[in-house]
């Protein structure tokens, strides 16, 4: 997500994207959000007569967060830790 | 499989996720489901809506089990920041008697997992799921009239008692021993689903008539025979004696020792039964998997004890006993051929645990109410003491 640079991703895409189950990716998204790293707003889709989908992005402190521990590098902060309690 | 049946499974998962999210994750169960519905496989989109279906299973639990507890002391639901461990460690700091459900309810999920290995035959997990939901049932309606009845509670020790008697010389005798009751067409023993709760209940009423209630229970183990149960009754009474050296605890485990000691000299030639005797051994010639399932299984009968010793000082002796009296079944079931509580084929040890559960404190470190003392025969640091079981 830190990739895209603002990009909003749907949750389908960031699955595959992250090569991890939905059964993973929706609690993290849901502890992220919950915890301010991460934005999530419904969008109209540009086609007309689909209902709005729910997108995600990091927020800045989500984005300090990703830049602080990057892929391979052991979490440091207390959020990481705690969420490698669950 | 159709398209269309994979396509509805999957609308199926996401409006039971829908429905078993709490309130303020109710955004997140939509937009699962609108993007299942973007998903153009229709075997992937079933995946996903499963997948999100039993990835979020454990947060809507957590939040469903805390939101008492929240409301008991004050709080506002937790916020999704907070871990689930957290979560259910506040649960069992607060509510044993929640606690108890879920280790009775992940128990029964692991002796399932090991009968489901070792080829049981269906109707086995059938009903030991169904015991759960009867003792889960029954444990949230007594503890709700408990407080509206705590004056029966001797006189339903002694009924009980009574029940444990008649079947110890009108119940079902198979060699010798006399232990069970054929109630709806199904064999139950009662004294696995009374004698738990008798015990925790003179724990913390101990009156004339609930000391005779208990000699009673002794001298019904040893006319079954039973030394199992004579053992529970003995184990337990020894530990309560130990934590309170009164005069009528003392009384009520001199009987039960008697009790053991007479089933200890009696014959028990009953054979080991499958699926409920001496699976703690055999479990592990199935499968390592299943031996580890009853091992664990039999381990989280313990948990309400031991969490709630270590955090709750001013109700130990309820816990003790509640852990002394599971512990001897346990270890009964590993001696002789005795059924495995809970993890084995059975209903009885099911309901009984699930009943026993109303001996702990509904809520930890409980402000104790006015003393409603009776000649100094209760406990006065036990906050929910008034026990009244409807069992007869």
């Amino acid at each position: 997500m830190l990739d895209g640079r603002g990009q909003w991703w749907h949750g389908y895409e960031l699955a595959k994207l992250a090569g991890i189950k939905s059964g993973t990716l929706y609690p993290l998204l849901i502890r992220l959000e919950g915890q301010g790293y991460l934005e999530a707003e419904w969008q109209q889709p540009a086609e007309g007569g689909r209902p709005p989908r729910h997108a995600y992005r990091l927020s800045a402190s989500g984005e300090q967060l990703a830049r602080a521990n990057p892929p391979g590098k052991p979490a440091t902060s207390v959020a990481q830790r705690r969420k490698a309690m669950i | 499989m159709s398209g269309g049946l994979r396509r509805g499974l999957a609308e199926f998962a996401c409006r039971s996720l829908k429905a078993a999210l709490p309130p303020s994750l109710q955004s997140w169960a939509s937009a699962i489901r609108i993007e299942t519905a973007e998903i153009p496989d229709d075997t992937k989109a079933l995946q996903f809506a499963l997948g999100s279906l039993f990835g979020l299973m454990p947060t809507a639990l957590g939040s469903r089990l805390l939101r008492p507890s929240a409301l008991l002391i004050g709080k506002a639901a937790p916020s999704h920041g907070e871990t689930t461990t957290m979560n259910f460690y506040d649960i069992a700091l607060r509510r044993p008697r929640a606690t108890g459900s879920v280790c009775a309810l992940g128990a029964v999920a692991l002796g399932l997992c090991y009968m489901g290995v070792a080829g049981a035959p269906s109707h086995y997990l059938a009903i030991n799921s169904a015991a759960l939901a009867i003792g889960l049932a029954m444990l949230a309606l007594l503890g709700r009239v408990m407080q509206a009845a705590r004056q029966w509670t001797d006189g339903t020790i002694a009924v009980m008692a009574g029940a444990l008697l008649a079947t110890a010389l009108l119940g079902n005798h198979v060699d010798g021993a006399a232990r069970w009751v054929t109630l709806g067409g199904l064999s139950i023993q009662p004294s696995l689903v009374l004698l738990p709760l008798m015990i925790g209940a003179f724990a913390r009423w101990r009156t004339a008539l609930a000391t005779a209630g208990i000699i009673a229970a002794a001298a019904a183990m040893a006319l079954q025979p039973d030394r199992a149960m004579a053992g529970m009754l003995a184990g337990s009474l020894a530990v309560l004696a130990m934590m309170r050296p009164e005069r009528q605890i003392m009384v009520a485990l001199g009987a039960s020792i008697a009790s053991f000691i007479i089933t200890l000299a009696r014959a028990d030639t009953l054979p080991a039964a499958p699926y409920v005797d001496q699976i703690l051994y055999s479990s592990f010639d199935v499968h390592l998997a299943a031996g580890a399932a009853v091992l664990l299984g039999s381990a989280l009968l313990l948990v309400p004890s031991i969490v709630g010793w270590c955090r709750d000082p001013a109700n130990r002796p309820a816990y003790a006993v509640f852990g002394a009296a599971w512990l001897a079944g346990i270890v009964a079931a590993a001696l002789g051929n005795y059924p495995t509580p809970i993890v084995g084929y059975g209903g009885s040890a099911i309901i009984g645990y699930a009943l026993s559960l109303l001996v702990l404190p509904k809520h930890a470190q409980a402000v104790a109410g006015a003393a409603f003392r009776k000649q100094g025969e209760m406990d006065p640091t036990q906050p929910d003491r008034h026990l009244i079981v409807g069992l007869a």
